[in-house]
């Protein structure tokens, strides 16, 4: 089983600790980088970005301060390096409109936040298929 | 030959003839004859009066002056309607030979014979002497009261004349002029009316005074008018006026009238009769009335304008209340998520691992607790989508409504499944529409079949279209539990549930949002519904749709 090189993206660390717990849930061996905001994560990856570190996946809250999820998407998308790196939006909100906008900017995937331990563990599978 | 009349006299009766022998002997003595003379030419005429008296008609005595440049004479003319001709009586014969000069003369029927007597050449004669001669003759005192009578009636008979000949230009008058012309004693009774006043009301002046007019009077202006003629009238003695309607005999119309009635009073200001005069004011009448209501008009027209600016500031308020409101829906119901979800994971979290620490009951409250979380997310979920149905958000693109039903079926996948749901589609057409808003559509109303279903009976969903004149018209029909249609008007509106949630879950939102789509799209939705039997939602939308594609 491969390990875990994922970068989350998201400021509430509930979040954070869900997602950990279910993807730990799934796998337990792997790097999960952690940023609070949208400058921090671009921070990272250009920290982080080689052959060894480079994420499989980078998963992007939306509603965050200082640089939110589309803005960060878009400066992604905009920078050679990081530009072929997958992103899923991963947003509390059914909004689709939201949805639409973010599809259309490049990401890969849009996934609402789990109501339940079940959706957790689905999420986190979900993540995981990146990095197989 | 210049012949100057100065005097005549009527021959009638003997009375006449003494009158005749009179007159002669007057002129010849203001021509200067001699006594003699004058007793001479007086028998002359007398002579041939007397035989007009006696035989003739309609005779008459002329006495003249004749004065040419050589001679002069005076000449009494003896004039008679009827012809004595062929017959030279006794009289005649012995006159020719008393004057100097005579001639008869026949005329038609008329008899006319002239006598001369010589004035001496010396004797003046001018145009002045003639008129106080004429003067003379007519202030002659009266031979004898048989003159004076005489006299008397002749002048009588010219003023009588001369009145009837004024008088019948008055009427002419009067009866010319398009207004009614009347008068009226001192109760009110006509004593005359124009022939305009008679023909417009096509009544006569007895049938006006027995019916007191109220035939042709305006029954509300009756009062009015009958004051004026009967009352007024009686009493008063200053001109008076007023405005009634009188019918008009050809057409029947009433048509507005001013009554002028003014007292005609003697020498001692006693009101001998009325004078009065109806004059046609309808068309002023109608003016003044339509300068009323154009008055009216235009104050009704401000007062619109007033009210159209307040209804406009208004609507800009309601449209502004509108925007925070949808911004502010928006916004809670986009933060509302989080914590919303929070309270679903954690409780989740205890029923799987606390399920050992907590008892029956507190798991029972957790489950409640999780279910009433789960509605107010559907809940929070819709209000963002209904807050996002607006014009901002809206982009017009071309939209394959058979991707929009079949990605519609696929999110309901495991319902269909789960309920062996079958859905026929009708091969939809590609409009121009809001892809997102077409989608959310299609699915609140599959949704809504799939959900009001029977318990016992797989739905069956029929989806259909057709076209008219101006619109293209989707038919939603299931097999449900269907509805009373009486709930209809209440069902496109927000928060209206018609079932209770324990039943079928729902948040009241669904129509509603399926009536905004629609709205922004131009089009229409309604439904039928039977209880028991089933539901057909129907969506129209207008023909443009369908062209204009990009």
């Amino acid at each position: 089983m491969k390990a875990w090189k994922i970068l989350l993206v998201d400021d509430d660390a509930e979040d954070r600790a869900i997602i950990e717990d279910a993807m730990a849930s799934v796998n337990t061996e792997g790097i999960i980088y952690f940023a609070e905001n949208g400058e921090q994560a671009l921070a990272i990856l250009d920290t982080f970005l080689d052959a060894e570190n480079t994420p499989c996946l980078v998963v992007l809250d939306l509603n965050m301060p200082k640089m939110n999820g589309t803005e960060t998407l878009r400066n992604m998308k905009k920078n050679e390096r990081f530009r072929e790196i997958p992103v899923i939006i991963y947003s509390t909100s059914i909004n689709s409109l939201e949805k639409e906008k973010c599809m259309q900017l490049g990401a890969h995937d849009y996934i609402t936040k789990p109501v339940s331990i079940n959706e957790s563990r689905e999420t986190a599978k979900r993540f995981y298929e990146f990095c197989k | 030959m210049t012949m100057h009349e100065l005097a005549r006299v009527t021959l009638e009766n003997e009375m006449d003839l003494i009158l005749a022998h009179k007159r002669s002997m007057k002129l010849a003595e203001l021509a200067g004859l001699s006594l003699s003379a004058q007793t001479t030419f007086a028998t002359a005429v007398s002579e041939v009066s007397r035989n007009t008296i006696d035989s003739g008609k309609g005779g008459c005595l002329i006495l003249n002056v004749e004065s040419e440049q050589r001679d002069k004479y005076i000449v009494a003319c003896v004039k008679d309607e009827q012809t004595t001709t062929g017959k030279s009586p006794e009289g005649l014969e012995y006159a020719k030979r008393l004057v100097n000069k005579y001639r008869i003369s026949t005329q038609g029927a008329e008899t006319s014979i002239e006598l001369y007597y010589y004035i001496a050449p010396n004797f003046r004669i001018d145009i002045a002497k003639l008129d106080e001669w004429r003067s003379h003759f007519r202030n002659e005192p009266p031979v004898s009261p048989y003159e004076e009578l005489k006299r008397k009636n002749a002048q009588l008979q010219d003023l009588s004349e001369k009145i009837q000949k004024s008088e019948a230009q008055y009427r002419t008058l009067t009866n010319a002029l398009p207004i009614f012309i009347f008068s009226l004693d001192n109760n009110g009774a006509l004593l005359y009316a124009n022939e305009w006043l008679l023909r417009f009301t096509g009544e006569t002046l007895d049938y006006l005074n027995k019916s007191r007019w109220q035939t042709v009077v305006y029954q509300d202006d009756y009062e009015t008018f009958s004051n004026l003629l009967y009352n007024t009238v009686t009493r008063g003695t200053a001109a008076r006026q007023t405005q009634v309607r009188i019918k008009n005999k050809n057409n029947g119309a009433y048509i507005w009238h001013q009554v002028s009635l003014t007292p005609f009073k003697d020498a001692d200001n006693h009101v001998q009769y009325w004078i009065g005069y109806i004059v046609d004011i309808h068309t002023q009448k109608v003016y003044e009335a339509t300068l009323k209501d154009n008055i009216q008009l235009k104050q009704t027209q401000e007062q619109l304008k007033e009210q159209q600016s307040i209804q406009e500031k208004y609507i800009e308020e309601l449209n502004r209340s509108n925007l925070e409101l949808q911004q502010f829906a928006f916004i809670a119901s986009h933060d509302l998520q989080e914590p919303v979800r929070k309270l679903l994971f954690y409780s989740d979290y205890l029923l799987n691992r606390y399920t050992n620490a907590i008892d029956t009951k507190g798991i029972e409250y957790l489950t409640s607790m999780q279910h009433a979380a789960q509605r107010m997310r559907n809940l929070i979920q819709d209000l963002l989508i209904f807050s996002q149905i607006n014009k901002e958000a809206i982009t017009f693109k071309s939209v394959d409504l058979n991707e929009i039903v079949s990605e519609a079926q696929q999110d309901f996948e495991m319902a269909i499944e789960e309920k062996k749901a079958t859905i026929t589609v009708q091969s939809l057409p590609v409009i121009n529409g809001d892809r997102r808003m077409m989608k959310q559509l299609f699915e609140n109303i599959l949704s809504n079949a799939l959900k009001y279903s029977k318990s016992d009976v797989p739905p069956v969903i029929d989806i259909t279209y057709r076209k008219t004149d101006d619109q293209i018209e989707f038919a939603f029909k299931d097999n449900g539990i269907g509805f009373d249609e009486k709930y209809l008007p209440r069902m496109f509106i927000l928060f209206q549930r018609l079932h209770n949630r324990e039943a079928y879950a729902g948040t009241g939102l669904g129509l509603a949002i399926c009536r905004k789509i629609v709205e922004m799209h131009q089009g229409k939705i309604w439904a039928e519904a039977k209880e028991g039997v089933g539901a057909v939602f129907y969506v129209s939308l207008p023909i443009q749709v369908l062209k204009n594609q990009n």
